[in-house]
This record gives C-alpha cells, structure tokens and sequence, in this order.
C-alpha cells in the first residue's frame, strides 16, 4: 500500500522518495489526511520511538525528518485547500548563552512531525525576545533548550519574565536539554519536561490537547 | 611563579610508577590496577574565575599566560598533600573554539568558555582554505603555549594539550550539516575527516615540538605528550556504534598510530561506544564522565569492564562506598576514580582510606 511505503522511504531518509509517492498517493485519490497522518506522521512516530530505544541516532532522525519536509512540501498546499491547519503552535529556541541547536533542531523536526507549526528563534536567545514571540505569534507551547548547566539557569529566568510579563496562563512551557531533569523542570515551574526529542512530541501533544479543552 | 613539581606532589616518583604500571597493564590488556583522584573545589573553581574575554589575544599573552598559570599554581598548592594520582600539569585554557580555529574560523568567548562557529558551509571547502598552520590562531596558539612553557620552565610540571578526533574537528568545522553527511557524501566526509586527522597530527606535533624545547631535560614535562595523544570523542554520542566503525574510527585510528598511545574521551551517554573506542589499536584509557540523565558507569561495571578489555577507565563516582562495594569487581579490570569532595581535608583523608584498601 502506498501510505505504507510513503512510512518506510521517510523512516529510511529517502526524501526523492517521500515526494514522489506523495504525489502518487494524492494522484490516486488518497486524502491529504490519510497521507499525512498514516505515512508521514506515522512514519515520524517509529522513527522517534528508535531513538528513544538507542535503535537510530541523529543522523538518522535528520535524514528522516527531511524526507518528512519534503513530503510535507508537497501535502502542505493540498492540505490548506482542504482546510487542515496544524493542531497547533511552538515557539521554540535554546536560551541567552548557549549556542547549542541539535537538541533544538531535533524537537522542532519532531514537533513538525505531529504537525505542529514552529516558530524558531535560533539560539542564544534572550528572554525579551522570547516574549515579544509569544506577543506576536501566540503559540500553545514555548520550547526552551539548554545544553549546558551553566545556561539551564536561563530557562528559569525566562519562565520569570513571562510571568512577569503576565503571558504564563496563555502558554504552556516545556525545558529540556542534556543536564535537564524532571526535578528542575518542576522547581523552575515549567509545564513539562522530556528526556529525549521523541518523548517532547509527544508531551506537546499532549500539552496542546490541555491548551485546548 | 611555578615551584618544582616535587614541592606540588612529594610523592612523585610513587605516582608516576603507579601511572605507568596501569598503562603499561592497559597496553597489554591486563587489569588489575584501581586508583583514586579525589575533585576538591580548588581542582576546578579557578576556571570560573578566570574570564576568557579580558584577553586581546593578539597583544595580551604574556598577561593570560602569567593570570592562567597564577591559578594553576595556586591549585596545584592548595592540593600538594593530597596523595592521590593526580599529577599537576600546565595547559592552556581557551574554551572549546580554540580545539578547530586552529584549522579555520572564530572563536566566540564567553566569559568561562568559548565557541566556534562553522565554516565549512560546503563539505570540500577544506580544499579552499589557507594551507594548515597559517591561520591566526594556529599561530596564536602556539604563542600561548610558549608563554606558558617560558613561565612554568624549570619546574618540571609536565605540559598537557588535548584535542578533537578527526570526527569532533570535522564536527566542529562542518557544524549539523555533518549528520547530513554520512547520508549525502559519504565519500566526501572521509575526506574531510583525512583532512582533520593530518590537521591534527600536525598541530599536535608543533606543540610537542615546542614543548620539548622546553622540557626535554626534565624527568616528566613530556610525560603526557611523547608517544601520546589525548583526544575526545563527543560527536560520537550522537551515532550509532556501526557508523562510528565506518566513519570516525579509521581516521582516529590513524592519529593514535602516529603517535602511539590514545588517551581518548567520550561520554557515558554512549556506553554503547565504549567496546568501540578500546578495541582500537594504542587505546590505553578512556575518560568516561558521567552525563546528566544518562547511564553512570559505576553502575554498570562488568559490562564496562569487558568491553574495555584491559583499557583503564576514568569514571566518576558520587561516594566513597561505591569504591568499597564495588572493589573486587574494579580489581578485574583498570580504572581511574574521581570523586567530587567538599574540600582539601576531604580529599585528604578519603585519599587516605583509599590507599588502604587491600589490594591497590
């Protein structure tokens, strides 16, 4: 079944691949719905459970989240007519001082593969900056990352200023990053905290369902 | 500013003849060797203080070289009775960017460490850039090691540098584009990676070159440097043992026979790597630090020590009790134990515990 085969070509990083058996499933008739959930993200879902379990790394999320842009590239204007939006929002960076993206680039692949939009502020990004985005682009979720224990501090400190800024009940933030643990995700008040990029899709999932009932 | 290394470590000759009886066991795969280095604040707390970006590194080096080895010596003082196996050395401190804008680029600094940012935007740009040892801070670098080697002369304290792996360099260089590339060139990464380990074999060598100027006639100054190279191995964490094999361990494997022995680093994120990274040629020890949220390696011995086979490993520790509940198993192969401590008085005193364990 071509869905099917639209799962294993991404799990493999076949982006060629992805895009042309996209337009082959849209040509014969399957819904942009089906593609996207059942091939696309479905194929992003196994993915992401390997590299929870040590089974693939990051070169291979990579190549496979790329054969997932390309998919998408293909689905997105189909999906618009078809009026699908994503479930929801991100803001997502790694915070003042650290200049570290894998672990960024990594959930924000992931979240996109759950079809959630993200707004990427690159790295090193100060806390008036992260509120002026939640200002301007509304997100359900705010994703800071930090690799070292020298800036984790910083996600705290941002979380601060968006309370201090009177945004905290219009989003939900999520920490994470290699020295994160969930114990420091509680004390600095954050909403959630994952220990891997798979495990933080699937928080924001879960995060943006509670934004919206 | 630097007293003889004997005032440092009095017991000297003791330490040294227990650091080469475990690599010489390491070299031939046979265990049995366990030592102890306790981690006082004051082993560490000086990097904190001193500020990277006081510095204009093209006029200000003697004022690093003299600030920096002010805090070593300082250090290396405060810890002088601690008997452990910790011997002083003399290396100059930069951050993490100074370890590839030997080859090409930047370093960004921080106050307490430094970056550097990606410069090879094309995988072949390697083949474009000004020929190795011209750049600024090829140069500059060796400037600051003369620095350090002028002021710490004639006190015997070895000197020490280490560097990335081919993989880590072309990491470095390549920034995340390099994950891309074991899918998209694979044939072009291993070039680059070519390219990194003869970078490295050539910075390494005009360090040592350096160093022995001022070392030569010292008993132990090139201790840490003839016949060796101390590389890390960070980006390796991120793949899978099969593309380690593939990509990043032949390269390695080149640098380490050039000089001789590998003293390498990596991350208790990727215990995985472990059998990898010993079962190379040369490999003596391996610093094995524990991550936040990743397996410690104390808690996983017997596999550790079976997949070192005979390497030492250099693991850290949270208390006292996890050496002495775990000494028989730590006797089957060879290790190096850090264990954070509160301060001087500590670390004497657990050093002194340690050292009458039976057995070690």
């Amino acid at each position: 079944m071509i869905i099917e085969e639209i799962s294993l070509a991404l799990q493999k990083g076949k982006a060629n691949d992805v895009k042309a058996l996209v337009q082959q499933a849209l040509a014969e008739g399957y819904t942009p719905k089906d593609i996207l959930e059942k091939g696309l993200i479905q194929g992003m879902n196994v993915i992401g459970g390997k590299f929870k379990r040590n089974e693939v790394f990051v070169p291979e999320v990579l190549v496979a989240a790329r054969a997932m842009n390309a998919g998408q590239e293909i689905l997105r204007p189909v999906l618009v007519k078809s009026g699908i939006k994503p479930i929801g929002k991100a803001v997502i960076c790694t915070v003042q001082g650290d200049l570290h993206d894998i672990g960024k680039n990594l959930v924000k692949m992931m979240l996109e593969g759950q079809a959630i939009a993200c707004v990427d502020l690159g790295v090193d990004v100060p806390a008036e900056k992260v509120i002026a985005a939640i200002k301007e682009h509304e997100p359900d979720l705010l994703c800071l990352s930090a690799l070292l224990t020298t800036t984790m501090i910083m996600q705290k400190e941002i979380i601060e200023a968006v309370n201090k800024a009177g945004l905290r009940n219009r989003v939900k933030i999520m920490v994470g990053g290699a020295p994160v643990t969930e114990k420091f995700a509680l004390e600095i008040k954050a909403d959630g905290y994952a220990p891997d990029a798979a495990s933080a899709a699937e928080l924001a999932v879960q995060l943006i369902g509670e934004m919206h009932v | 500013m630097f007293k003889n290394i004997e005032h440092y470590k009095p017991d000297l000759e003791k330490t040294m003849c227990m650091l080469g009886k475990l690599y010489a066991d390491a070299a031939r795969r046979r265990g049995g060797n366990v030592t102890f280095r306790a981690l006082p604040p004051s082993d560490v707390e000086f990097y904190s203080t001193f500020d990277l970006t006081k510095y204009n590194y093209e006029s200000d080096i003697n004022e690093y070289a003299e600030d920096l080895s002010r805090l070593l010596a300082e250090s290396f003082e405060l810890r002088r009775e601690v008997d452990d196996n910790m011997v002083p050395t003399i290396s100059p401190v930069l951050g993490i960017g100074d370890y590839s804008a030997f080859v090409a680029g930047e370093i960004d600094f921080r106050k307490d460490t430094s970056w550097s940012k990606p410069v090879f935007e094309n995988i072949d740009d390697w083949k474009r850039i000004p020929p190795l040892g011209t750049s600024k801070w090829y140069r500059w670098f060796l400037e600051i090691c003369e620095a350090m080697l002028e002021i710490s002369s004639g006190s015997g304290i070895p000197f020490m540098r280490g560097f990335f792996s081919p993989l880590d360099l072309a990491g470095a260089l390549r920034g995340d584009m390099i994950y891309y590339d074991f899918y998209d060139e694979p044939e072009k990464l291993h070039d680059l990676l070519a390219f990194c380990a003869d970078a490295t074999i050539m910075f390494a060598e005009d360090i040592y070159a350096l160093a022995r100027k001022y070392l030569k006639d010292t008993k132990y100054g090139m201790y840490y440097l003839d016949g060796k190279i101390n590389m890390s191995e960070d980006i390796a964490c991120m793949i899978s043992g099969k593309t380690y094999r593939e990509f990043a361990r032949p390269h390695t494997q080149r640098v380490i026979n050039h000089f001789g022995e590998g003293h390498m680093h990596t991350h208790s994120r990727s215990l995985y790597l472990v059998k990898e990274i010993c079962s190379m040629d040369g490999v003596v020890n391996l610093w094995l630090p524990t991550d936040p949220n990743a397996p410690r390696p104390i808690d996983h011995l017997e596999e550790l020590i079976e997949d070192a086979d005979g390497v030492c490993l250099a693991i850290d520790i949270d208390d006292f009790s996890e050496i002495e509940n775990n000494l028989e198993i730590l006797k089957k192969g060879n290790f190096s134990l850090t264990l954070p401590v509160k301060d001087i008085e500590e670390a004497k005193a657990l050093t002194e515990r340690f050292n009458l364990l039976e057995g070690i």
